[in-house]
């Protein structure tokens, strides 16, 4: 006789991705090659969710140009996701973007439960709009607060301030200054000082071509909605960050991503050393020796 | 995906005369990539790190070389076979790969699958499997704390399950370390890390990996997080702040007798109401004993020794439902009723050895810990198992797996001979003799 006919609970995760679909995106295939990144994004979104039978992956997206509008508006498993091409032209809204998401993020509609949802914006421009309208009406929903909030810069033309806002910076510490940006995720970096002169995903990550832009997207889908439903394994390093998420009653809010630990950045094109270059030198001295000495294989 | 080490390339790796050939990717991680790969006519699987991963973990190599010295602690696992790292005139045409290395294992049998599917409800198993399967992990963790090694990141994501044999694989070995360096980078996966690990109150070893095995046994025979009850409904947004509280600073587990505030709730946690009680009450006790005393004192959980004798036990209570079919495992002696129909159990017939007793029912197994008590339990070589009569379902009888004859007594007096492979009835039957010694049957 099987096992009883039972399985996991489960919380839902949502994903909501943010969509600049403006006239400019039709500039050198940017709007083609955010279809494209999202599209081939999918089946490994698949497999993290398959991955995590405690969440259950949820996707939407908004677009805006000279309106924002939700272009996927149910929450969509995504296993059933199809992804239809976005089309540019016309204004930034971006304000009005981030007016519809926070009206979602409303308890209800949101459920009483559920993981921290994922939000990504992306953007080649300035928004046209009234951004700050629409940021501190999403800032108000407490989900929006204990989101993950990424952005991603398409082009040099991108407003990193307005994107860096979005992502916001921990609290007392209002600016995002470099040093401040960095202290805030541990566990997107590891404690050392390799990301000194790197990315962090506290700040815009610049997607200057469309294998970037991929990578960004594809590590946004997997490897973020994994550390979102919790289910990587912890790393020594993050532990003073999760010692922190918690000390102060609101600290957690809106910043260290939302009380979530972000993983490793994917290497990208045009700098793939700028990672882990000096480490694994030191790794190689400390360590060759050993690593020669091979006994005989088992077969 | 793009792939660390491209498919159809060859590569020389120091301290390996065969080439490596990279068969196809099989999937990434945290850590790396996980390649099937051909070395001398052999498929094995290669797990090659992430460059990034390295830094932040410089004892990794060494690490690999003391497991792979050591060997590895029974055949459940996926052990690492051999360190490799490309010759210096390789390393350019690798790319950023070419600055890391990897190392050799077992590839895993497709007949595996994650043990994530089954929390999942996605895959049919029975109860009895499941039962052998947490058989298995005990003896795995008891064999590899047998040998002073740790775990450490245990999780349903690195364990495999082979539902139709109820057998394990343990994979992602690399974080195993000799218990109490307190080295490498990885601390475990939230829910299954014990409370002072996830505190930082100390490193992961032999003691956390005795809390995070019964969370693990908790999930495969309930399908539910032994945490996740009315405390964790009252958390609306399930972050690491909460996952700490939860897990770490005020964890209660649902079931505990005690401290009833983590009860689960009888529609969202339904797996866990549903399948407790199934189990006999020496095994949930090792559950609240893990997860009561044992929450703050190491010293007072549930040790491998002690899963591995009751998970036995357990198995050789397992009787049939004769209404519903539905396996039961309550005790034999008390009178009881099926979980699933809430029809009467009778009481069982029993097969009695020196060293155990095994209820009379399809499917159940003798081994040689039932005559011999000093014999470990030890599931992997049964000697006879209870077997349906073909055409008569109601007719039971005993199977010879062994390799010698056995002597079938029968309760008129006579006697006939049962040979491997062959099946004795029991209806008729008083006494079996083999040479492992014997068994009375006890209607
Ligand atoms: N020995 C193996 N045989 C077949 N597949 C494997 C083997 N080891 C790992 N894999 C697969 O490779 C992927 C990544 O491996 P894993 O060890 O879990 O990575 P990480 O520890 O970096 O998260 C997983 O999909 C896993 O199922
Ligand atoms: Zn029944």
């Amino acid at each position: 006789m099987p096992f009883p006919n039972v399985r996991l609970a489960s919380r839902p995760l949502h994903f909501i991705y943010l969509c600049d679909c403006s006239g400019s995106m039709q500039a050198e295939g940017k709007i083609q090659a955010l279809n494209q990144a999202i599209r081939q994004s999918l089946p490994g979104m698949v497999a993290v969710a398959r991955e995590n039978p405690e969440a259950r992956v949820l996707v939407r997206a908004v677009r805006f140009a000279d309106r924002a509008a939700w272009h996927i508006a149910t929450p969509t498993p995504v296993e059933q996701l199809q992804w239809v091409d976005l089309q540019a032209a016309g204004v930034t809204a971006m304000g009005e973007a981030l007016e519809l998401v926070a009206a979602e993020l409303r308890s209800p509609p949101m459920e009483a439960r559920a993981l921290p949802p994922v939000l990504v914006l992306i953007s080649d421009g300035q928004p046209t709009d009234d951004f700050e309208l629409g940021l501190a009406a999403l800032m108000a929903q407490a989900w929006a607060r204990r989101a993950v909030r990424l952005a991603i810069a398409m082009g040099d033309d991108a407003d990193a301030e307005v994107l860096q806002r979005f992502i916001g910076s921990e609290p007392g510490r209002e600016l995002p200054a470099p040093a401040a940006a960095e202290a805030e995720v541990p566990g997107a970096s590891g404690e050392l000082p390799r990301q000194r002169r790197g990315r962090s995903a506290r700040r815009p990550l610049q997607a200057s071509n469309a294998t970037t832009l991929a990578r960004y997207i594809q590590w946004a889908s997997t490897a973020v909605v994994g550390a979102a439903s919790s289910s990587s394994s912890r790393l020594i390093s993050e532990r003073g960050a999760a010692n922190g998420a918690d000390s102060g009653a609101d600290s957690w809010a809106g910043s260290w991503a939302g009380g979530v630990p972000l993983p490793d950045l994917p290497p990208t094109e045009l700098d793939p050393f700028e990672d882990f270059d000096p480490l694994l030198e030191g790794d190689s001295v400390d360590h060759s020796g050993s690593i020669n000495n091979l006994g005989p294989l088992k077969w | 995906m793009s792939w660390l080490l491209p498919s159809n390339s060859s590569h020389h790796f120091l301290g390996l005369d065969q080439p490596v050939r990279i068969v196809q990717g099989l999937g990434s991680g945290s850590q790396g990539q996980v390649f099937k790969v051909q070395v001398g006519g052999e498929s094995l699987a290669l797990k090659w790190y992430w460059p990034s991963c390295l830094g932040r973990d410089p004892g990794l190599a060494e690490r690999l070389q003391e497991s792979i010295r050591r060997g590895s602690p029974n055949a459940d696992f996926l052990w690492p076979l051999a360190l490799v790292r490309p010759k210096a005139a390789q390393r350019a045409a690798l790319g950023p790969a070419g600055r890391g290395f990897g190392y050799l294992m077992a590839l895993r049998p497709a007949s595996y699958r994650g043990a994530v599917e089954h929390a999942a409800g996605r895959l049919t198993i029975s109860l009895q499997n499941v039962l052998k399967a947490a058989f298995g992990l005990a003896t795995a963790f008891h064999a590899l704390h047998s040998r002073g090694f740790c775990y450490k990141d245990v999780s349903l994501g690195n364990v495999f399950l082979d539902a139709e044999a109820g057998r394990i694989l343990i994979g992602d070995n690399d974080n195993v370390e000799v218990s109490g360096r307190g080295g490498g980078a990885v601390i475990g996966t939230w829910g299954f890390m014990a409370p002072e690990v996830a505190l930082g109150l100390s490193r992961p070893d032999g003691g956390s990996d005795l809390f995070s095995l019964a969370v693990l046994l908790f999930y495969m025979l309930t399908r539910h997080d032994p945490f996740k009850g009315a405390l964790e409904r009252a958390m609306p947004c399930l972050d690491l702040a909460a996952r700490r509280r939860l897990y770490a600073e005020d964890p209660v587990f649902v079931f505990d007798r005690r401290d009833g505030r983590n009860r689960p709730d009888p529609i969202e946690h339904a797996a866990a109401l549903l399948t407790w009680p199934i189990y006999p009450r020496e095994l949930q006790q090792l559950f609240e004993q893990t997860f009561g005393a044992g929450l703050r004192d190491p010293g007072r959980r549930s040790l491998t020794g002690q899963w591995r004798q009751v998970l036995s036990a357990s198995l050789d209570q397992r009787r049939l439902c004769g209404a519903c079919g539905q396996e039961n495992f309550a005790e034999p002696q008390a009178a009881s009723l099926c979980w699933a129909c809430a029809a009467p159990l009778p009481p069982p017939a029993r097969l009695l050895g020196a060293a155990g007793v095994v209820s009379v029912a399809a499917g159940n197994e003798v081994h040689a810990h039932h005559f011999d008590p000093l014999a470990p339990e030890d599931l992997a070589q049964p000697l006879a198992q209870v077997v349906a009569h073909p055409q008569r379902p109601q007719l039971l009888g005993l199977r010879n797996l062994s390799c010698h004859p056995w002597t079938l007594h029968l309760a008129g007096g006579e006697a006939i001979t049962v040979a491997p492979g062959e099946t004795g009835s029991l209806a008729a039957a008083l006494q079996i003799s083999s040479p492992e010694g014997q068994l009375r049957v006890l209607a």
